[in-house]
């Protein structure tokens, strides 16, 4: 049954400004949502947090569009008092001291937080299988046959569920992007730095940002202006000023230069979403744009997986060398303190965890780090320079998020494969080169969404916005979920 | 001996800034257990480290202290390893680019100058404070993120005196600048020794040892020359030396084996992701220097022009509060050497005797300089000084208050006064003239007595005895 | 570059503080195997020699540094809060030797 939370954000906040919704209505349809989640959504409800916070919220704030607005949060977001595991068992009963800064400007700006969305453990997987409250289900297969993609597993599901305004989730490779198109979202990861990572727990620093998923464009504008912004507490956060950026909303895309990759496309196997994919451009260069293809080069394609794998696992093998049961986590007592520690990390892990942090910490090794771990970080930078040459010719780099509608479980892994799957990985040239992505849902085949991805400079996501909102406008696809299943335009 | 020994330092110093090196908890040197600790100290997850400023300024003055090039972009690394008092699981050092780099000091052997090159200097943070007990071990985490600055030299340093030196002129540098107390006692600043011994004229290096837990100076130059002769004894004998990790102990005058190193650790370095490059201007570098406070050699030079001995401005030197104390004398004109004098002697005593140190006594600086213009005004003796600083620092009173109260007075050494005097009382003492005429030596101290009585104890001795011994005889 | 083997990687992980069973170790040599071979295929990529490594998705550097101010630091028993071994104020391990 339709429901407010299945409305935009800009709607929700006109509703409750005339006063005809309550932020404790809205609390209310999201708690009881929530608990008939059936895609293992959620770490933890916060019914009675959400309910009285809720409660609290009596006077609308015109300004203030994210007022009263009931979301969801990654577990891998530090909160306060909230058991935190980041859907691992090495964090299980770990309960944070301090507020991710992404978590206190959500409280500011009086946001209800309903829940804690289950994920990838520790962000480490691209299925949304690895957690350890097990897999999480594609809310548009009833069956559970599907996938929802991951890392950001539980907050792509409530959303496509309708549970909440918005979601919370993080992105390394693909985790917000990805999920965001089998899910029929939204899913927004701007410039590495426009949004501050503390609080975030890291996998691999120099590729993680903090994302989200929104019902609508405009609602990822809107939610930017409020997520982005220096943080001293992240000192590489951007000193950059935060845009209004709701205002390049209808600026449209006239005069503007699109570009899509030739060997991503040409890999792609379903025939439907190739099929969708040229329509869009077609309407795109009705809108004054211009289309072009490029070829970006097919052996720094095919680098990209592995010299993601390279360096998110040093990092990661590195960053989560603080998990070891000792300042917080299960302690497990032993004869010397190895013992306990790997007795806290060995029962903690999950086995892929395990494995990522073995290649990551190899990758180091003095002996390897030329072969592997710096070659990939000059892979990386020949990436990087490939990818922002081209975007000094074209505005946008436009591609299908990912190969076609959510895989079955067991058709996609988190294990490392022979084969170059390069229109499965290409997100994270977004993570390489730090730049601001979008993905949006393009079609629905066999009641499945589909999605594009589109890509642009350094810090102008405000441009980025207006060629979303274009291409939204095209699909007609804002406001999707698997309750309110729309017939797109394309 | 057959044998030189190469011997090169590592010396950790913890920075005395307000907080700590990447995040924001009070670095106080507290002694209650975690009570200094914010969540970035324990490692919780999405912490993040924020640099701080003040020390980085003072990570500059020590490295342009040892003439170093100080790299205007600060880039930071990650150590990775396992130890319990490592929350992290990964120390941020700067590994490939120390703030400081290729720089020198000199030492003072004998007469001569030597020169000490040093490879790096470079800023990092302290691990947590593990003690020890005999089934367990507890982990206090005020020490954990304290701003530490790492010296390390070239091994260019030959015996155990050498090494000493060089870590007394590091730890004035240090102190000096502010940087940190020194104190290798209480472990602000470390002292680890490599040292290898290899035949005269042999340009290869011979095996390395370590030796660690060096807690006083003296202890540096104990414990090398001790190792010396332990590895050239080996030599001589035949022996291979292992490459290993020894510690001093101070009660054998020994070093002993701590590990044997197997291979050497591999700490996976690779760069602190989370610290993108900060550029320092030129000016916020110059700032860092130009506000350095004055340095050990500088005041030790100005300490000589005053008129001190070189022995004299060690010892004032060897405090720093000590120094910044006498230093406070100078503006009221004083007479520096004598205030050196006082401090050394009385004031060291008095300090002493009371437990205090010199930062607790009531007495200002500018008093003891305005009690050595009055000694030289008055003509004072240094003891009626003396008298009149003990009185001030007991009392905390002024010094012309506490002069007035002991009612001193300049000394008579008028001839006529005092021959007045000691006519007097040999007139009344016709008995002892007798008694020392017949050889008694005791009588003459008598009739000083009866002397400096008459005067009220203002006759000054030396004239005094003169004057009665010319009298007697005349007698 | 290290050869990968089994001895290899029990010794990798035995450092990282954790055990790998039997067939765990086997699907890791698997994964070994593909990225080294991938890895050693990327050398091929021309000119990849005339970059840098990079670390940071953009050049970027700041000039910002933290004044030195303390805040307020964490009670005891918060810091002590989340550690499952505690003992007279401080976290308690067994006896840490070596």
């Amino acid at each position: 049954m339709m429901g407010y939370l299945d409305k935009g954000m800009k709607e929700l906040h006109e509703l409750l400004v005339m006063k005809k919704i309550t932020p404790l209505d809205l609390a209310k349809e999201a708690i009881e949502r929530a608990k008939a989640d059936s895609c293992n959504s959620f770490e933890k409800i916060l019914e009675q947090e959400a309910l009285d916070e809720a409660a609290r919220l009596t006077e609308p704030e015109e300004d203030n569009i994210l007022w009263g607005l009931p979301y969801i949060a990654k577990d891998n977001f530090s909160t306060k008092g909230i058991e935190t595991t980041a859907s691992s068992n090495v964090l299980k009963g770990y309960v944070p001291l301090f507020d991710a800064s992404v978590i206190s400007r959500l409280k500011e700006r009086k946001c209800v937080l309903i829940a804690k969305s289950s994920m990838d453990e520790l962000a480490m997987g691209g299925t949304g299988t690895t957690s350890h409250i097990g897999k999480a289900y594609n809310p548009y297969d009833p069956s559970h046959e599907r996938m929802v993609g991951g890392s950001s597993s539980g907050s792509a599901a409530a959303m496509a569920e309708g549970i909440a305004a918005f979601a919370l989730g993080s992105d390394t490779g693909d985790s917000v992007r990805k999920p965001a198109s089998y899910a029929g979202l939204v899913g927004m990861k701007p410039s590495w730095g426009r949004i501050s990572r503390y609080g975030l727990f890291p996998f691999a620093p120099s590729l993680d940002h903090v994302g989200y998923f929104t019902r609508d464009v405009e609602g990822a504008a809107y939610l930017l202006e409020a997520l982005a912004g220096h943080d001293d507490m992240d000192s590489t956060s951007s000193y950059r000023p935060v845009e209004a950026y709701h205002e390049y909303l209808n600026k449209g895309i006239a005069e503007k230069k699109f570009c899509y990759f030739k060997e991503i496309v040409d890999s792609l196997s379903d025939e439907e979403m190739k099929k969708k994919f040229f329509a869009s451009l077609e309407e795109l260069k009705k809108k004054g744009a211009s289309v072009e293809e490029v070829a970006f080069g097919l052996d720094l394609l095919r680098a990209i997986y592995p010299a993601y794998m390279v360096i998110s696992c040093a990092e990661a093998t590195s960053n989560d060398a603080n998990l070891d049961g000792i300042k917080f986590g299960p302690y497990y007592e032993g004869k010397t303190y190895q013992e306990s520690m790997n007795e806290a990390r060995t029962r903690g892990f999950s086995e892929l965890i395990k494995r990522r942090f073995v290649i990551g910490s190899y990758c180091l090794m003095r002996e390897n780090q030329e072969e592997l771990f710096l070659r990939a970080q000059r892979l990386r930078h020949m990436i990087v320079d490939r990818l922002n040459a081209i975007l000094r010719e074209y505005d946008f780099v436009y591609l299908p998020a990912a190969p076609g509608i959510a895989p079955r479980f067991g058709e996609s892994s988190d294990k490392l494969s022979s084969e170059y799957l390069i229109d499965d990985n290409h997100l994270a040239l977004g993570n390489f080169a730090g730049l601001p992505s979008i993905t949006l849902p393009l079609a629905l085949e066999e009641g499945y969404p589909l999605g594009v991805n589109l890509m642009g400079r350094a810090y102008e996501e405000g441009e980025l916005f207006a060629a979303a909102k274009a291409l939204e406008d095209i699909t007609g696809l804002s406001g999707l979920s698997a309750i309110n299943k729309k017939e797109g335009r394309l | 001996m057959n044998f030189e020994a190469v011997i090169g330092l590592e010396i950790h110093v913890e920075m005395k800034t307000r907080s700590k090196m990447f995040s924001s908890s009070p670095n106080s040197f507290s002694r209650a257990v975690n009570t200094e600790v914010t969540p970035f100290d324990l490692a919780f997850p999405g912490t993040m480290p924020r640099l701080n400023k003040e020390a980085v300024r003072m990570a500059i003055r020590v490295a342009n202290a040892l003439h170093m090039t100080i790299d205007h972009e600060l880039h930071f690394d990650r150590k990775n390893y396992f130890y319990p008092d490592l929350p992290k699981g990964f120390q941020i050092t700067q590994q490939r680019r120390p703030i400081g780099s290729d720089g020198y000091l000199e030492i003072r052997k004998g007469n001569e100058k030597k020169r000490i090159g040093i490879e790096r200097i470079h800023m990092e943070e302290d691990t947590c404070k593990q003690t020890h007990f005999v089934d367990y071990t507890l982990l206090d985490y005020n020490r954990a993120g304290v701003p530490l600055v790492e010296i390390v030299s070239r091994p260019e340093m030959h015996d155990g005196y050498e090494a000493m030196k060089y870590v007394e002129a590091i730890r004035n540098i240090v102190v000096y600048s502010g940087t940190s107390d020194g104190k290798m006692e209480e472990g602000s600043l470390r002292v680890d020794v490599n040292i290898s011994l290899r035949p005269y004229g042999q340009k290869e290096f011979g095996t390395k040892v370590e030796i660690k837990n060096l807690n006083s100076i003296k202890n540096i130059q104990d414990a090398i020359d001790f190792e010396i002769e332990r590895q050239s004894k080996a030599l001589l004998s035949g022996e291979k030396i292992r490459q290993e990790t020894r510690r001093y102990d101070e009660s054998k005058g020994a070093t002993v084996l701590m590990r044997v190193k197997t291979d050497a650790v591999d700490y996976k370095y690779f760069p602190e992701p989370n610290l993108v490059p900060i550029r320092l201007s030129d000016a916020f570098v110059q700032d860092a220097i130009d506000t350095c406070p004055e340095l050990y050699d500088s005041k030790f030079e100005r300490y000589l022009q005053m008129g001190l001995t070189e022995k004299d401005a060690e010892i004032i030197l060897s405090d720093p509060a000590m120094a910044s104390y006498f230093e406070a004398a100078a503006p009221s004109g004083a007479d520096m050497k004598e205030v050196a004098n006082f401090l050394i002697v009385e004031v060291n005593s008095y300090l002493n005797k009371t437990g205090k140190g010199i930062k607790e006594i009531k007495m200002p600086a500018t008093e003891l300089g305005k009690l050595t213009l009055i000694l030289k005004k008055e003509k004072l003796t240094h003891k009626q000084g003396a008298d009149i600083l003990f009185k001030c620092l007991e009392d905390g009173i002024g010094v012309e208050e506490a002069k007035k109260a002991l009612h001193i007075e300049a000394m008579v050494d008028d001839e006529g006064a005092i021959l007045a005097f000691v006519t007097e009382a040999l007139d009344k003492n016709p008995q002892s003239i007798a008694d020392y005429k017949a050889g008694k030596d005791r009588a003459i101290s008598f009739l000083v007595g009866q002397v400096m009585k008459l005067s009220k104890g203002k006759a000054k001795p030396s004239a005094v005895m003169a004057k009665l011994k010319e009298e007697i005889a005349k007698r | 570059m290290k050869k990968v083997d089994k001895d290899v990687l029990v010794d990798a992980s035995s450092r990282l503080l954790f055990t790998l069973k039997e067939e765990e170790l086997d699907t890791l040599l698997e994964e070994f195997k593909i990225l080294q071979a991938q890895m050693e295929m990327m050398k091929e990529v021309e000119g990849l020699e005339n970059y840098e490594p990079m670390t940071f998705p953009f050049d970027v550097s700041v000039d910002y540094l933290r004044d030195d101010v303390p805040s307020e630091p964490l009670s005891r028993d918060d810091v002590l809060r989340n550690a499952g071994s505690v003992k007279d104020g401080e976290i308690k391990l067994p006896k840490v030797v070596g």
